[in-house]
């Protein structure tokens, strides 16, 4: 399939089930709320070595919070129940709860409980104080600027992660600003996040690796200066740089519709802006028992 | 099976009326219905002797019962209820709602003591007045309502939610004396004014004073700091209620804790 110019694999993007959590962060105005959000998502990028997938939904008007202060949603993946919930209590214990005039909610009304303020509670060293309202605890610590509130419990469901575009562009530049406006069409997309730097990551991964103690290596099929070395290698001579956009979300129709709007978004743009070939990385179908066809994805009627 | 219940005239003696509960009732026939017993006295008459029963098949998604007429004889309406919907058209006696655990039970009249006593859920709305006692511990209980909501958009005697240790009640009116007194938690708003020693002995939980505030007592002492967000939490919640509740959450709220002569951890929460 080619549109304006872009190739699109007929690939698909093979995704897997992972335990996620919304949380909503509130506080004085949004500055206060950016920072404890950005320090929460901070260094989550990968389940490989950061515990979890984290990243910023979106930014929630006064209207939209429980308290009516500006907030942000963000929004975290775990391979498990159990580990999600230790990052959740680290992240928000460390860097919600040390941010000033911050407050943390649920940001899901159903799913399976886990802690959220019900340990961070006892940093008040006993002058902690719990509120019951429309029948959710919330949990009030005396700390140095007032006090500390946050929901008991958030709920835990089963999110879909690793959903990905591979980008494949003639030159960095075009690569970058192709990547950029993918990731910039996906941040509109409800329940997904994008958890590498800017939403991109340029080491693309395979499972395994030559070296046992190695989980994970250089996806080496689309390493340009692979090109002829590899016997693995899909690109050919053209094509000097590539980036991926992995996408992680709430639902599989979230992901589907990010990738959507992603290549939507590469291809309005056409070849001429630098992307040539749009393609996905999967490991055979095997692994993972999401599947989103590019083919499927692509802009409907547009096809030459 | 939904049930009628008029009223055919005033009981000669009080009627313990707790067996009048929507899915007790609602799953008898109208002949079992006015066969059902209630203590008067010392003696047991049947519902048929006090009330009219309109009866009628209906597929309703919750039980529901109606009672009309005069009702103030009847105590222990609508007791340990937990499910249904329980409509009372008329002043009633004391105990309506006593530990109910669910449902919805409204008083369109007023109540007599210990409404909503030990209630642990469900909804219980009075339009008229409530007497002394409401959501607070039966005696000899160490706890009073332990869940749920009371809304009373009349007053409130001496001694509400005396004890009580989760839930909300909330006031449209005038409150007693010893207003939450030995409070152990929950959430007590008033739209009116109190009488004296509100707040006496509480140990936590929350009074707002959404009108007239009394002078704190010695025994509670400012909070300065900003405690915004529980606020704005606490009156989004009560703004539902109407009333004097009404734009809560646009008021500016002044906060003191007590009582210091117990644990100290209940608060006032004073919006101006």
């Amino acid at each position: 399939m080619r549109i304006n110019g872009i190739a699109i694999d007929d690939s698909f993007a093979e995704a897997f089930p992972m335990k996620a959590t919304r949380l909503v962060i509130t506080a004085h105005d949004r500055t206060w709320a950016m920072h404890a959000a950005v320090s929460a998502t901070g260094m989550a990028t990968s389940v490989i070595a950061c515990g979890c997938e984290a990243g910023i939904e979106r930014e929630l008007a006064r209207e939209e919070t429980p308290d009516g202060r500006p907030g942000v949603a963000i929004l975290l993946f775990s391979v498990s129940g159990k580990e999600l919930a230790k990052q959740v209590e680290r992240r928000v214990g460390q860097c919600v709860m040390t941010c000033p005039t911050t407050a943390v909610f649920a940001g899901l009304r159903e799913g399976e409980p886990v802690p959220l303020g019900r340990n961070l509670r006892f940093f008040g060293d006993g002058w902690q104080m719990a509120k019951v309202i429309q029948g959710v605890r919330y949990w009030r610590v005396p700390v140095m600027d007032g006090e500390f509130v946050a929901q008991e419990t958030t709920p835990v469901i089963k999110g879909v992660g690793g959903g990905n575009l591979l980008l494949l562009g003639r030159d960095t530049d075009g690569a970058l600003a192709g990547a950029s406006a993918a990731v910039q069409a996906m941040r509109g997309v409800p329940g997904v996040i994008m958890p590498f730097p800017g939403g991109v990551v340029r080491s693309g991964s395979k499972v395994g690796s030559k070296y046992k103690a190695v989980v994970a290596s250089t996806n080496d099929a689309f390493c340009p200066s692979l090109v002829n070395l590899s016997p693995r290698s899909e690109l050919d001579e053209e094509v000097r740089c590539v980036l991926e956009v992995v996408i992680d979300g709430l639902a599989e129709a979230d992901v589907a519709a990010a990738m959507r709007a992603g290549i939507a978004a590469v291809v309005e743009r056409g070849a001429g802006a630098g992307i040539t070939r749009i393609s996905a990385g999967n490991y055979g179908g095997k692994l993972g028992p999401f599947h989103f066809r590019l083919h499927a994805l692509a802009p409907q009627g547009a096809a030459q | 099976m939904r049930h009628t219940l008029v009223t055919r005239g005033k009981p000669t003696l009080r009627i313990d009326a707790r067996s009048i509960v929507p899915a007790t009732l609602c799953a008898l026939s109208r002949e079992e219905l006015l066969r059902t017993l209630l203590p008067h006295g010392r003696e047991a008459v049947p519902i048929g002797e006090w009330f009219e029963v309109r009866s009628e098949s209906a597929d309703d998604a919750q039980p529901w019962l109606r009672l009309e007429g005069e009702l103030a004889r009847f105590d222990h309406l609508g007791a340990g209820m937990a499910a249904g919907i329980l409509e009372l058209h008329g002043s009633v006696g004391d105990g309506v709602g006593i530990g109910m655990s669910g449902g919805t039970l409204r008083v369109d009249g007023s109540a007599g003591a210990l409404a909503g006593c030990a209630m642990s859920g469900g909804w219980l709305e009075v339009i008229g007045d409530v007497a002394d006692f409401a959501a607070s511990a039966l005696p000899g209980e160490m706890e009073g309502m332990r869940g749920g909501t009371l809304l009373v958009h009349g007053r409130a005697g001496a001694r509400l939610a005396d004890r009580m240790r989760r839930g909300t009640v909330a006031v449209h009116g005038d409150a007693g004396e010893f207003l939450a007194s030995r409070m152990v938690a929950g959430t007590v708003a008033i739209g009116g004014a109190c009488g004296p020693h509100p707040g006496w002995g509480m140990r936590r939980g929350t009074i707002v004073f959404a009108g007239e505030a009394p002078p704190p007592p010695a025994t509670f002492v400012p909070v300065l700091s900003d405690a915004e967000v529980i606020w704005q939490l606490l009156a989004r919640d009560l703004e539902r209620f109407g009333s004097r509740f009404d734009g809560l959450p646009r008021r500016a709220v002044r906060r003191w804790a007590g009582d210091l002569a117990v644990e100290g951890k209940g608060e006032w929460l004073v919006p101006h």
